[in-house]
């Protein structure tokens, strides 16, 4: 065995897997910030090294010989005090040099803190039927020594302790529990973060399932003009399908904005149906116009729940004219005022027919009055662009 | 070639009747498999081209993939790539005909993957998971097993009579055991630099192969059949 490696040793310039020209100590450690560290480089005495020939690099700048000591003939050794943070998160580089500049050895520095707790965990489940977890490394954040993080959860008054297994890995610093969840009971649920300098855990959190639950956005968001009025557009969608059978409560909002603005309009007081009539519009105008929901109250629970994200934009646009009124959600009036257009112009046709003296009453004298009332008008409700 | 058995030849082992049965099978074969790989036949020219338009693109992948590495391992790494290591393959295409070095090229390319495979393990546990060094060492692995499967099919097409290319085995002793994290910086570098120069080299191969085996109507394969 010795023989072996003394041969293998003999071989000139070469660093193999297997073998080593020569030796450094300690190898990959890793290390408080602002620490001190010797290292020493060994090279086999076979090898016709001297060691006051040698030097020594950190990533690639060559350091000073006052911090190297010179142990024996073929034994140098390094001290580095206040060490900086590493530069990259595969360890800074501490390598041995003969004289000609050959690597004899190198060690890969990795130079941190432990990590800190983590903060700010949440968490929510889609549908009450998986959970899903998003934290914050505490203070700073990671080092440069890669830190792992486990989430684990227990049932509060019962059950083991269990570790979350799937990791995003595309979003960093979440989980995700995809299944067998209790409901009507709560769970307590942590982060612990380590590294190879420590271990910290973030502060535990106690909830309910069924208080944390999101969905899906409402699907069907169909937008349409409320017959010819020129400051109104209906909009209608479906609830969502995942909790149809058990959301009882939820609640909706609405918001719609012009097409060439970024500011939303924000109409918060939809309640639990699942239309709703905008008005104060502008006339001639296309708006998008997108809902999301809040299952409250799912399973007879008191608390609301997440909302879900918005729908995807559904655009409409007004006729051409001025706006009426204000905003508001008033589902009936809006079904009302089509129905109302319709039926004027059918007594319109029969007053022409039937009533002496009434051959100009037509649907578009309706208009003309419209028009006339939209006028006189001595104050206009402005739709709150800041309203939440 | 025989275009029939003779039967109840006293003289015939069952064996080598069965050999030569099999050898009529895969000379009538239009496809042929090997190693799992389904290859049809393909004009002599293209085929090349296309493989020469691959190897063009994984060498232009491979020069930023190193410049990548170096990059991510941090200062120094230069040196790195100048070290000696054992059983890392060698750039060097061998074979003194045509099919020998399309042999090679196969071989090669196989040799390499287990290598790439390992460097990308090491490299995961170093790496923040949305380094780029990762996804491009993947990119690697999968094209360079593709260059492999159509090196393997030309192989074929062209030279129907010699041997099926065998898998390289992947023996513990064609990766390196356990290394120290230095250690396989350094190995991972010594890796990609000689994989660079090998796909240089297929490039310049490539283009004489096709000029060598793709010479007017009559390709090399249809001359090694007359023989």
């Amino acid at each position: 065995m010795i023989s072996m490696l003394c041969l293998m040793l003999f071989v000139p310039r070469v660093f193999s897997s297997s073998t080593q020209v020569a030796v450094i100590f300690p190898q990959d450690p890793a290390l408080w910030m602002g620490s001190s560290l010797t290292a020493t480089c060994t090279v086999s005495p076979e090898r016709g090294l001297h060691a006051n020939t040698m030097y020594w690099t950190l990533n690639g700048k060559r350091l000073p010989s006052s911090t190297y000591g010179l142990l024996s003939p073929n034994g140098l050794s390094v001290t580095l005090h206040r060490l900086n943070g590493s530069q990259q998160q595969s360890g800074d580089n501490l390598v041995c040099h003969s004289g000609d500049g050959h690597v004899l050895a190198g060690s890969c520095l990795y130079v941190g803190m432990p990590p800190e707790k983590p903060v700010n965990l949440t968490c929510w489940s889609r549908n009450t039927k998986d959970l899903s977890c998003k934290w914050t490394p505490g203070g700073r954040g990671e080092t440069f020594i890669k830190t792992k993080y486990t989430l684990k959860y227990k049932l509060r008054w019962y059950g083991q302790e269990r570790e979350c297994e799937e990791y995003s890995t595309g979003q960093r610093y979440t989980c995700y529990i995809p299944r067998d969840l209790a409901l009507f009971t709560p769970y307590e649920i942590w982060v612990e973060a380590s590294n190879q300098l420590g271990t910290s855990t973030s502060d535990v959190i106690t909830l309910d399932i069924l208080d944390v639950v999101t969905t899906d956005p409402p699907d069907n968001v169909h937008v349409s003009r409320v017959g010819e009025l020129e400051d109104q557009l209906t909009v209608r969608w479906g609830s969502p399908p995942a909790l149809k059978d058990f959301l009882f409560q939820a609640k909706y909002q609405i918001r719609y904005r012009l097409e060439d603005s970024t500011e939303w309009k924000l109409v918060d007081d939809v309640g639990n149906q699942t239309s709703c009539r905008l008005a104060g519009l502008r006339a001639g105008t296309v708006y998008f116009v997108q809902v999301r929901c809040n299952p409250v109250g799912i399973y007879g629970s008191r608390k609301a729940g997440i909302w879900s994200d918005w729908s995807h934009p559904t655009a409409a646009s007004t006729p051409h004219s001025e706006p009426l009124q204000s905003g508001s959600c008033d589902p009936k009036s809006g079904e009302q005022n089509s129905t109302l257009r319709r039926e004027l112009k059918q007594f319109f046709g029969w007053v022409r027919k039937h009533a002496c003296g009434c051959s100009g009453m037509s649907i578009k004298l309706y208009d003309q009055w419209r028009v006339w009332l939209q006028k006189s008008h001595k104050t206009r409700n402005h739709v709150d662009s800041t309203r939440r | 070639m025989s275009g029939h058995v003779k039967n109840m030849c006293p003289q015939l082992s069952i064996s080598q009747a069965a050999r030569t049965l099999l050898s009529l099978l895969l000379v009538a074969a239009i496809d042929s498999v090997s190693a799992g790989v389904v290859c049809r036949k393909q004009p002599c020219g293209s085929s090349l081209q296309r493989s020469l338009k691959l190897t063009k693109l994984i060498h232009k992948e491979s020069v930023d993939l190193l410049k990548t590495y170096k990059v991510s391992q941090g200062d120094m790494s230069e040196l790195f790539c100048q070290m000696s290591i054992n059983n890392v393959p060698d750039p060097n295409i061998s074979g003194l005909d045509p099919s020998e070095r399309m042999l090679s090229i196969y071989s090669h390319c196989k040799a390499f993957l287990p290598h790439l495979k390992r460097v990308t393990e090491q490299q995961t546990d170093l790496q923040p998971p949305s380094s780029a060094l990762l996804s491009k060492l993947s990119t690697a692995q999968n094209r360079t097993n593709g260059l492999a499967n159509q090196i393997n099919c030309i192989y074929q097409t062209f030279f129907p009579n010699l041997p099926i290319p065998p898998e390289p085995v992947d023996g513990p002793t064609s990766v390196p055991p356990s290394q120290n994290v230095f250690q396989q910086k350094v190995y991972g570098c010594v890796v990609l630099k000689r994989f660079k120069e090998f796909l240089s080299r297929v490039t310049r191969e490539l283009r004489t192969l096709k000029s060598q085996v793709c010479t007017r109507r009559t390709s090399f394969a249809d001359t090694n059949a007359l023989f």
